[in-house]
This record gives C-alpha cells, sequence and structure tokens, in this order.
C-alpha cells in the first residue's frame, strides 16, 4: 500500500540513456532496448531464433487456427528473400515508389470514416467500408512488426497486412475460412511469400469436404487466374482511390466477378 | 521496448496520483510523505534517481517495480504451462525438494511470499496433511482403546486435518493471487490457506508471526533485495527458517537454452518480451556465494545453500536465531 502510494506520488522520470557501444559490439539481446532498434516494436532475433520461430510458429498455427498472431510471426521470419524481391518491384513501379517515401498507414486513426461514410455508393471507399461493417473486422487489429531486420521490409509487410482487408473488397471474399484461403491463394500468387503459400496449401487442411470439392474446382483457379493477371496489388495507392468505383477498379486490375457467391457475404 | 510500457506506466502513475488525492485528506501530504508512519525509510531526493536492472534494461528503481508488476500480469494465465514448457517439467522436482528440506511438521505457520499461483502452498498443505495423517495413525496403533466420544469426533470430521498448520501466500501481483485462488478452487484447497496482496519490501505483517518464510522464483523481481531479506528476518520468529529457491550461475552459461525461451514464450505465450526479461533476470542475479553474504547481512545464521540441477537453481537456507 504504501510502496503503491509513493510510487503514484512521485511521478516517473525518464533517465537520459548512457552511451552505447556500436550495435555490432553489443549482443543482440542487450540491443533489443534502446538505440539499436531499427523501428519500434523491432526485436532483434538470431538465425536460430528465427528457424525456431518460423518452425514453432507454423505448428502452433496449425494446431490453432485463431492464433493470427502466429501467422504473421511465420510472414516474418519466413519473408526475408520474398520481401527484397517485392520492394525492388516496388520501387520500379511509379505509385509503389510512393507508397515506399510516403509510407502510408491504414488505421482507425487514420482513415477518414466520415469522408468514407460519404462517398457515392459503389466507390471502393463505399464498399470497403461495408466490408468492415459486415464482417465486423476494424483495420487495427493487425500486429505490428516485429522480427524483420530491416525497416523498410518492415514497412513492406505491414503494408501487405493493412492492404489484406482491401483484396477481400475487391475480391468480394468473406473472412470466413474459406473467404480467406481463396484470398490466400490470391496472395500467393501475387506475392509469392512463403507464408501466403504454407497458408494457401495448408489452410484447406479443416474444411469440409464439400467446400474443399467447391475450393478446388472452382475458387482456386479462378483466384489463381486474376492473381496472375492483375498487376501486383501492393503497388496501388488505395488511400487515393477511395472515389474510384469499385467496378473500374476491378477492370483496371482484371479481377473478374467470383464463379459463384461464397457464403456469408463479401 | 521502452516505450509502450511508459505510456501503461504513465497511465498507472497517473489513475494512482488521483486515487491518493481523493483519498487523503491532508492537503500537505505531498511534501510530509518522506516522514510517514514508516519512519525507518527516508526518501530523499538522490534515492529517486537511482538506477537498477531490468533485465539488461538500466531503468529507474520506480520503473522496476511497475514494469515487472506489467510482466507478471501478461504472463500469469499462462504461467504455470509456461513453466513446465521451460523447465521440462522439472520445476516440479525442485519445489517438491524445497518442501523436503523444510519438512513442515503439523502447526507451522508459514508465509509464502511472491507464491501467487500457489505451487509452494499446495505442496506444503499436502505435505502437512500427510504428516498430521501419518501421526494419527501411529496414535491409533499405539492406543487400540479409543473412547466412544472420540470415534465419533473423528467420523465427524471436527478435527483439523492439518493439524493447525497454516499457510499465508503473500503476492504483489493481483493477477497471480487470481490464478492462484482459481487454482485452490478447482483443486478443493479451504482450510489453512490465506491470500494477501503484498510487497516483499514491505511486508503487512506484524514481527516474530511466521515459522517458515519461503520464496521461490520471486526475489530476483524484487526491487531492493537486501530489504526483502530484512523483512524476512522481521516477520520471522525466533528459530524461523528462511528458505529461498531461486535460478543461479551455472558454470557453463545457457546460452542455447536463453535464446529458446523467448521463442517458446512467443509461440506457446503469445508474448517475447516477458520471456526476454525473463532469461535476462536470470543472468543479472547474484550468484550462490553473493547471495548467502546477502542473506547473512540481513541478520540470518547458519546459512547454506544446495544448488540443484549442476547450478539452474540453488536452495538457500539461513535461521532467525
Amino acid at each position: 500500500m504504501a510502496t503503491l502510494l509513493r510510487r503514484a506520488l512521485f511521478p516517473l522520470r525518464r533517465i537520459p540513456s548512457s552511451p552505447r557501444p556500436a550495435a555490432a559490439d553489443v549482443p543482440f539481446r542487450a540491443r533489443s532496448h534502446g538505440a539499436g532498434l531499427l523501428y519500434p516494436d523491432h526485436i532483434p532475433t538470431s538465425p536460430l531464433q528465427k528457424a525456431l520461430l518460423a518452425a514453432g510458429s507454423a505448428g502452433m498455427a496449425l494446431y490453432n487456427p485463431y492464433r493470427h498472431d502466429m501467422i504473421a510471426v511465420l510472414g516474418e521470419t519466413t519473408g526475408c528473400h520474398t520481401l527484397k524481391v517485392l520492394r525492388d518491384q516496388m520501387k520500379r513501379d511509379p505509385e509503389g515508389a510512393q507508397i515506399l517515401q510516403e509510407r502510408p498507414r491504414i488505421s482507425l486513426s487514420t482513415l477518414d470514416l466520415g469522408k468514407l461514410q460519404s462517398l457515392p455508393k459503389g466507390s471502393f471507399g463505399r464498399e470497403y467500408l461495408r466490408f468492415l461493417d459486415v464482417n465486423r473486422v476494424s483495420p487495427d487489429t493487425r500486429a505490428p512488426t516485429r522480427f524483420v531486420d530491416d525497416e523498410e521490409l518492415a514497412y513492406v509487410i505491414q503494408r501487405y497486412r493493412e492492404v489484406h482487408d482491401m483484396l477481400h473488397t475487391l475480391l468480394g471474399m468473406p473472412t470466413n475460412i474459406l473467404g480467406e484461403i481463396v484470398v490466400k491463394w490470391f496472395e500467393a500468387v501475387q506475392t509469392r511469400l512463403p507464408m501466403c503459400i504454407l497458408g494457401a496449401l495448408f489452410g484447406p487442411v479443416r474444411l469440409s469436404a464439400q467446400s474443399l470439392q467447391v475450393l478446388v474446382s472452382e475458387l482456386i483457379p479462378w483466384a489463381v487466374e486474376n492473381g496472375r493477371r492483375a498487376p501486383c496489388v501492393l503497388n496501388l495507392y488505395y488511400e487515393r482511390r477511395w472515389e474510384q468505383p469499385l467496378r473500374a477498379l476491378r477492370e483496371e486490375l482484371g479481377i473478374t466477378a467470383p464463379p459463384l457467391r461464397v457464403q456469408g457475404l463479401a | 521496448m521502452a516505450a509502450p510500457r511508459t505510456c501503461g506506466l504513465w497511465s498507472y502513475c497517473g489513475r494512482g496520483l488521483s486515487r491518493a488525492k481523493r483519498n487523503c485528506g491532508l492537503p500537505g501530504l505531498r511534501s510530509s510523505w518522506p516522514w510517514g508512519p514508516l519512519g525507518a525509510r527516508l526518501l530523499s531526493q538522490e534515492k529517486r534517481a537511482t538506477e537498477t536492472h531490468f533485465g539488461f534494461e538500466t531503468v529507474s528503481e520506480e520503473e522496476k517495480g511497475g514494469k515487472v508488476y506489467q510482466v507478471f500480469e501478461s504472463v500469469a494465465k499462462k504461467y504455470d504451462v509456461m513453466n513446465d514448457m521451460m523447465s521440462l517439467g522439472i520445476h516440479r522436482v525442485w519445489k517438491d525438494l524445497l518442501l523436503r528440506k523444510m519438512h513442515p511438521l503439523p502447526g507451522t505457520q508459514l508465509l509464502d511470499v511472491a507464491g501467487g499461483t500457489g505451487d509452494i502452498a499446495f505442496r506444503f498443505l499436502n505435505y502437512v496433511q500427510a504428516q498430521h495423517q501419518g501421526k494419527q495413525k501411529k496414535q491409533l496403533r499405539a492406543q487400540q482403546n479409543l473412547s466412544w466420544e472420540e470415534i465419533a469426533k473423528k467420523y465427524q470430521n471436527e478435527e483439523d486435518s492439518l493439524g493447525g498448520s497454516l499457510v499465508m501466500v503473500c503476492d504483489i501481483n493481483r493477477e497471480m493471487l487470481k490464478v492462484g485462488k482459481q487454482k485452490a478452487f478447482d483443486r478443493g484447497y479451504k482450510a489453512g490457506l490465506a491470500w494477501v496482496l503484498g510487497d516483499a519490501e514491505e511486508l503487512p505483517f506484524d514481527d516474530d508471526k511466521f515459522d517458515v518464510y519461503t520464496i521461490a522464483f520471486g526475489i530476483r523481481n524484487v526491487t531492493h533485495i537486501d530489504r526483502a531479506l530484512q523483512e524476512a528476518h522481521r516477520v520471522l520468529k525466533p528459530g524461523g527458517r528462511f528458505l529461498c529457491l531461486e535460478f543461479s550461475q551455472v558454470n557453463n552459461p545457457l546460452i542455447s537454452s536463453f535464446q529458446v525461451i523467448p521463442v517458446l514464450g512467443e509461440v506457446v505465450a503469445g508474448d517475447w518480451k516477458s520471456y526476454q526479461y525473463l532469461v535476462e533476470s536470470i543472468r543479472k542475479f547474484p550468484s550462490q556465494e553473493a547471495f548467502k553474504e546477502m542473506i547473512e547481512d540481513a541478520g540470518f545464521q547458519k546459512v547454506t545453500y544446495e544448488s540443484l540441477t549442476s547450478g539452474i537453481v540453488a536452495i538457500h537456507s539461513g535461521f532467525k536465531l
């Protein structure tokens, strides 16, 4: 009781950190505090730890599919090479290069919900908002990147995560397991991230035979075809396209309507 | 990372401050606080800027308490699972060994500090109950002819199965106590158990109250270990015993297991930072000999230690004579 009161009456004071040696000399564990971090939330890890994290998160994600944080960790620890390819490809595209420079973030604080609500029906922004409402999801549930050791690549994977909901809107897929698998196949073809490929291949393990049949015969070929045809979806500056009608955007990307309506409403 | 934690800490302290202002009727309390009821400890200006370690991070002393609180708040629910994973279940053996060393007899008053989830407390109750039952069996065998009243009383279970033993579980963290209480309820422990919220550095008990004081895997989280040891000395009865089970220095530093533990924490509990803190705080804890000297400084005598599992943990024992 006394200690609590004492702590309350004398508020915390920030201690100026003592000068630290160069990041290379300090063992990575000590670097996890203070000056050695490349971005907030960064956790430096050794190759052994990354390998263990990749294996452990893959296993845990299969065991408990509700652990979305495990899928995120799997993506971060396995994607180093692919993220570089994606980043270089973004740099070559004018709109992508702009995204890399300006680093827009999608969260409830950066989205102007009132403005999106006022857009005409059928516009991309309005449809995105409708998707969020109907599926009861929020753009703030994406975990921040932690295990990527390059801050530009960390942004690329963060952008990929935040853009995921836009893909749902573009493809017209709901957030149930079937819809998620279809979007994963699309993403796997588009980004070639190992996590997407693994998710696309192992996700259907938990489906019923009927859904599996529909998935394999109709939805996957459609997703793969659209994934191949469309330009990289990470290159789109979605924040500037809210007013664009969804249909026009789909035509621009070459995304056709889904072969059948997936239960659960997009 | 320091930044998000301190934001939480600011609001935590802010809430405490407004609560304190509302509750205390003395407008001049803030200036007169250092000379409050605990006259023994003066809070000088220099003390506030003193630094200590939180794992490998350097923090101010006030910060450490709050940060440790947050670590245990977030791990409370998975605490037992993680203990099993990290020590491959061996932590149960360590705790059993601690009880065997203690060898409590029925009637012992135990204070288990930082005992949140109740592992030591439950083992103590089992041990004491087994001892009591053993004693009763011997008595029965010795005197074959009991009167009808005594037999009737035994059948009515009016006797205390613990023989007057009591364990007080004290922890600074509410979440850990909640988990402990739930466990006690699930396992059917009712008699002889009390749960108290308290700080090891300032125990809410009178002097000379307990026969045994234990602290298992808790003392390295305390900001001022010397104060905790002094408090232990104060609340023990003369002849009382101090027992501490804690991680210790191993001859070959366990580099690979220190890398694996935060990974396990992330995969199993979704919490890297707390387990990072765990491995770093183990590294920072003094060696067996150094800790023995600290215990002697607090006034304990006949201080000994026993290293278990090639030095991963050590049990330190001392007596108040």
